[in-house]
């Protein structure tokens, strides 16, 4: 059913993906050296790298995501191929854009762009504005692909169907698969937080362009900022997710698995918490209403239900006592869910307001926001890009160093995240070029995690080096 | 605090590892003969609930405990006026002029009496972080233009606390800082 | 439709506009200065003509203290109908004493009582009236600078109300004319009820979030919270109306 076009594009993203990771691990890595003194980088350097990584690795496995589950619609829908090129154009042009500000105009401040930093130019003064254009470009292609594919979607599945209502009732007439259930979901989210940008920045734009006759409110922008930041780093999470529930029973040799009523009602739920929970970026801002900020702890709690409560418990269910087949696609999958319930244990204790009083902007954000990305979101992906790149190479696939890329995945990985933790547990600050003599713990441990992630980037490596092969044969294979 | 959070994170990533282990070795040693579950997606509610109920006593136990409502029924003996901008805060007993930004060059506080501290921006958003004289973070509050957020606290143990910006504020976050005595 | 225009707005700004930069605005501190301080504990004679100290007024209940001049042809008319009025919508009105006390030596007490009668206050219990002789030591201890201007035989100055708990400490101050929001947040001041933060004067600013609600003690939803909600409603608009366009063209 898929088409050829389909797969090409798949492939090319797979390839776009990875080599961005890469890049991206290495100004990681680059950070890390920094903080631990084995390389002296000016501060302006380490936070342009730093705006760099954050909005690169959002931006990247935020696609990665949209094309997996946008090949695996194809089994259900017809899907849009040039909405899918669209996407594309725009998300390498806005790439271009955001290294150009970061790397050219020295822009830093930061990925979150926390309101008025990035009015008060301490960079090239097109920076400024090349930053948010490079958003809004990669913005506007992302809605077109969301908004394209929601509405195949609801051609054929009305929306009651596809967010699964019927399934409430006792013995549903027709079934709504899971995959098509989360996708909508994960699209109606991202939409939403897409507008929210594009709301953002016309605010910016407003202010800017206002000659000081018009002032943002701090406030709302920050609120507005984490509306759009925190729900999309979260969507992408569910991308991966959907694309879990289609191909973790299917690699694996086991039957499909089907929608039952709770699996629809905590789906649905998300959809409301989610939008709820960025409320907990704003726990030490005493000036948002207290309500509020314990709307964002429960918000946050039960954003965890279904992801915890049905799909780890599901794969935990289907892999007990249960003969599958395990090859570098599932085992990937099921360490990424082990990843993903750890990081989402360090998030459950952060989003504790008494906790986050102690712990906020520490580095055991990016501790937990790291497990559940680089031991989580990105091992979906990569058993994706593994599951796809096999599809076409006729016979029976090897593969031959599933082994050593996950041992070195994890071993790289679970070290650079210890590192981040126990700089959480000492209190040292994210988000700092260079470490105060307070913390004599710091530099050490940053220079042990750019060790083992050097260990995570060799694997990563490997792995790319394995598929880019079958991806590249994919991608000029004659039509 | 930070280190009892530590552990607890670690004991239930062990359970975490340890349960997924578990499984996985299970479904290796059970072979072909194995049946398995047609779809896993059943049945499992009362474990959602579980769930439910474990978080939700956690919420119950930790949301009246939050810094929002800090010795709230008190009156403070110090009120200390905070402007924060880039790359520096300013402490004061007075009121702080925006337009003439002035601080004091050294606070002292007494032990265990009640502080308040108000604090603002002057421009971007800040952190304002407590660091106690073990360096180790024990309050916070962000300065956000526009707004004061008043921070009550009480310090026990007398020494030099330091203060670090907590927001990312520009080039020169990292160096951002003041500090206070308690005596 | 709405999202074109949005966008379209966006992209013609990015690229064609100028650019110019909109600065911060610092919001006004003095009403920071003095908070928690002891006020000074001046004697005062009252419109009977009690003369007792500023501690005995202020022990029996918090005060509202606003220092005006009769003679003022200025704001403290408008400023004293202004307090009259929003406090007759409070529920909260035994908890507190209003005390008007002229900051000009010149006024006498007949001064004081031809006031509280212009403003139809002579026999209110929570309006207090009075006059001292030692407000230098009293303006200096709530940061109050009247400056006089010779010309105008006028006294140059800010409507000024301050907030005084039982214990004589300055809670809260309002400078200008403001609304009762503002005044709400005074009121719970005097009675130490801590609210964890407010907002800085500042009319530049279009969508605040919230604004404090002093009658409830809470929040109310400003302009800001419409725009939180905005993208959501607008996400949502766009999943039915494309799931009512897609259904009716293929039926």
């Amino acid at each position: 059913m898929e088409s050829i076009k389909l797969r090409k594009i798949t492939s090319l993203w797979i390839l776009i993906v990875l080599v961005l990771f890469i890049v991206n691990i290495v100004l990681g890595i680059l950070m890390r050296l920094n903080q631990g003194e084995i390389i002296h980088q000016s501060p302006i350097t380490f936070y342009a790298n730093m705006t760099t990584h954050g909005l690169t690795q959002i931006g990247i496995w935020f696609v990665a995501g949209m094309a997996a589950v946008n090949y695996l619609l194809q089994r259900y829908v017809k899907t849009s191929y040039s909405a899918n090129v669209v996407a594309m154009v725009l998300t390498v042009i806005g790439i271009l854009m955001l290294w150009s500000s970061t790397y050219i105009g020295k822009f830093h401040a930061g990925w979150t762009f926390l309101y008025p930093l990035p009015l008060r130019i301490m960079w090239a003064k097109w920076a400024t504005p090349m930053f948010f254009g490079s958003i809004l470009v990669m913005g506007v292609g992302w809605l077109t692909w969301s908004v394209s594919m929601m509405t195949q979607l609801l051609k054929k599945y009305p929306l009651t169907r596809a967010l699964a209502w019927q399934h409430f009732k006792k013995n549903p007439s027709t079934q709504t698969p899971p995959f098509i259930l989360i996708t909508m979901i994960t699209l109606i989210g991202i939409i939403t937080c897409l507008l929210g940008a594009v709301l953002l920045l016309a605010m910016y734009s407003a202010e800017y362009f206002s000659n000081g006759t018009f002032v943002n409110d701090a406030l709302l922008m920050k609120n507005l900022t984490f509306f759009f930041g925190h729900t999309i780093a979260n969507e992408m999470l569910y991308l991966g997710l959907a694309v879990i529930y289609e191909l973790f029973p299917e690699v694996g040799g086991r039957p499909k698995w089907k929608t039952t009523w709770y699996v629809a009602l905590a789906w649905n739920c998300t959809l409301v918490f989610i939008l709820t929970a960025f409320f907990h970026h704003l726990y030490m801002d005493f000036v948002q209403p207290v309500g509020f900020q314990i709307v964002g702890q429960i918000a946050s709690y039960m954003a965890s239900l279904p992801a915890a409560g049905v799909t780890v418990f599901s794969v935990l269910v289907a892999v007990y006592r249960t003969p599958i087949k395990w090859s570098l696609t599932n085992l990937l999958f099921f360490i990424g869910v082990a990843g993903w319930v750890i990081g989402g244990l360090g998030a459950v204790i952060d989003v504790t307001i008494t906790n986050n009083f102690v712990l906020h902007n520490t580095l055991w954000v990016p501790a937990h926001f790291h497990t559940y990305n680089a031991l989580g979101n990105v091992l979906f992906s990569l058993a994706f890009f593994h599951w796809f790149s096999i599809q076409f190479t006729g016979g029976i696939h090897k593969e031959k160093f599933t082994k050593l890329i996950l041992t070195l995945l994890l071993i790289g990985g679970i070290g650079f995240l210890l590192a981040f933790y126990i700089g959480g547990a000492e209190s040292i600050p994210r988000r700092y070029s260079n470490y105060p003599a307070e913390f004599p713990m710091a530099a050490p441990l940053a220079a042990g995690a750019a060790l083992f992630a050097t260990i995570y980037l060799i694997a990563i490596l490997i792995f790319f080096f394995n598929i880019s092969k079958r991806c590249l044969n994919v991608l000029f294979s004659p039509s | 605090m930070q280190y009892s959070i530590l552990l607890l994170f670690l004991i239930l990533t062990a359970l975490s590892a340890l349960v997924f282990t578990f499984v996985f070795i299970s479904s290796k040693k059970v072979g072909i003969s194995g049946q398995g579950l047609s779809n896993p997606l059943q049945k499992r509610f009362w474990f959602l609930l579980i769930l439910f109920v474990v978080l939700g006593i956690f919420a119950s136990v930790t949301i009246p405990r939050s810094p929002y409502f800090l010795f709230a029924d008190e009156v403070p003996a110090r009120v200390v006026h905070v402007a924060a901008r880039q790359f520096a805060f300013l402490l004061s007993d007075k009121a702080i002029d925006p337009e003439n930004p002035e601080g004091k060059d050294s606070i002292e506080f007494l032990a265990n009496e009640l502080v308040e501290f108000r604090v603002t921006s002057l421009d971007v958003n800040h952190g304002f972080a407590i660091y106690n004289p073990s360096n180790r973070l024990i309050a916070q509050t962000q300065a956000m233009p526009g707004y004061v957020n008043r921070l009550r606290w009480k310090f026990k143990e007398p020494g030099k606390y330091t203060i670090l910006c907590l927001e990312f504020c520009g080039m020169a976050h990292q160096v951002m800082r003041s500090s206070f005595t308690v005596k | 439709m709405f999202k074109r225009i949005i966008l379209s707005f966006i992209a013609g700004s990015f690229f064609y506009g100028t650019a110019a930069f909109g600065q911060v605005n610092p919001a006004d501190w003095k009403e920071e200065a003095n908070i928690y301080e002891k006020v000074y504990d001046v004697s005062i004679t009252s419109n009977k003509g009690i003369n007792l100290t500023f501690s005995q007024l202020y022990n029996e209940k918090p005060v509202l203290l606003a220092l005006i001049f009769t003679r003022c042809s200025g704001i403290c008319n408008p400023f004293l109908l202004q307090l009259k009025e929003n406090l007759q919508f409070k529920s909260d009105t035994g908890g507190f004493t209003v005390l008007v006390l002229s900051f000009d030596p010149r006024d006498t007490r007949e001064d004081m009582i031809l006031l509280s009668e212009r403003l139809g206050l002579k026999n209110n219990k929570q309006w207090f009236f009075a006059t001292t002789g030692d407000i230098e030591k009293m303006n200096q201890s709530v940061g109050f600078n009247p400056v006089w201007d010779s010309a105008r035989s006028q006294y140059d100055h800010d409507a000024f109300l301050v907030g005084i708990n039982k214990e004589g400490y300055i809670t809260k101050k309002l400078l200008g004319l403001r609304d009762k929001h503002e005044l709400g947040l005074l009121i719970s001041s005097v009675h130490d009820i801590f609210s964890p933060s407010y907002r800085l004067p500042n009319n530049n600013q279009l969508f605040s979030c919230f604004n404090y609600n002093p009658e409830t003690g809470k929040n109310a939803p400003g302009l800001g919270l419409l725009f939180l909600a905005l993208p959501a409603i607008i996400a949502l608009l766009l999943v039915l109306g494309i799931s009512y366009n897609v259904r009716h063209k293929q039926v």
